[in-house]
């Protein structure tokens, strides 16, 4: 039993995909050049500005160096979601996509109190323009982190009673999912060294 | 790929962000500093890439649309150099 969208399971033989799989990765190549347009226009005012910050005694490499831990390790207990859903272990699903859930929201805990720490000292997007483009860049991707947490919740939960009617639906809905997530800890690991440590 | 072949990935990544790290603090010009820097975080992405979001391997009719994508990203920066090459290598950090 099958909703309205066709090859959701089965591969259509014209791109030899299911048709998850490839919009996932069309999505993904607007989401590079949105994080590209933001990326060139960082290295556009950077290599133009007649002086920059030391960006390392600006913003706090420990708190970014703990983030990026946090957001691999995240990408890994996803990873390791769908190998459980793929071995019918739901348990094993589930834990591992509990534990995604608690890594990206601990990400966004830390991100709050950078934010925090900067606004008490009075550093804010319109301070410079080294500010405003690490607000702008870290604020985008923090949304992309909320959104995935609000789809990754979805199959935890709500959307997990699609495992006992749909299991193959549901398992490539994990997998799509895990596309994503991988993809925002991609971006973090280029807006780590761009912002922070160069 | 097994439990094991992505803990070790996992693993690979942890040490690649210390190595970052490390190589940041060691305070060397900023050419080396960032093309390591980005040399490091491109080799992290790769394995990302390759191995969890599992494009190794990967239909055609996906490497296709992102080879496009790469090209068009790159012609991003090709057009900032295009014009700011002349200074490109200018103000270093603090300076």
């Amino acid at each position: 039993m099958h909703g309205t969208l066709p090859y959701t399971t089965e591969i259509r033989p014209d791109t030899g995909l299911t048709n998850p799989k490839l919009g996932i990765w069309l999505f993904l190549a607007s989401e590079v050049m949105l994080f590209g347009s933001l990326f060139s226009s960082y290295a556009l005012l950077r290599s133009a500005a007649a002086a920059w910050p030391d960006q390392s005694a600006v913003l706090s490499v420990p708190l970014a160096t703990l983030n990026t831990i946090i957001l691999i390790t995240s990408s890994a207990t996803m990873v390791l979601s769908l190998v459980g859903i793929r071995a019918q272990r739901f348990d094993r699903f589930r834990l591992h996509m509990g534990l995604t859930l608690a890594l990206g929201a601990a990400f966004l805990v830390v991100k709050v109190f950078e934010y925090a720490d900067k606004f008490a000292h009075g550093l804010v997007p319109a301070t410079d323009n080294f500010l405003g483009l690490y607000f702008t860049m870290t604020g985008v991707h923090a949304l992309h982190v909320l959104i995935g947490m609000v789809v990754n919740a979805y199959l935890l939960w709500p959307g997990a009673r699609m495992w006992r009617t749909e299991p193959q639906r549901f398992t490539n809905r994990v997998e799509v999912a895990g596309i994503y997530w991988h993809f925002v800890d991609v971006v973090w690991i280029f807006l780590f060294p761009v912002l922070y440590l160069l | 790929m097994h439990v094991r072949g992505y803990l070790g990935i996992f693993g690979a990544l942890l040490v690649l962000t210390v190595i970052t790290v490390a190589v940041s603090s060691l305070q060397l010009a900023v050419g080396p500093t960032v093309a390591l820097g980005l040399t490091i975080a491109a080799a992290k992405a790769t394995l990302v890439v390759l191995f969890f979001m599992h494009l190794k391997g990967e239909k055609p009719m996906v490497m296709w649309p992102l080879a496009l994508t790469v090209f068009l990203f790159a012609a991003l920066f090709a057009f900032i150099l295009w014009t700011e090459g002349d200074h490109i290598v200018g103000p270093s950090v603090g300076a």
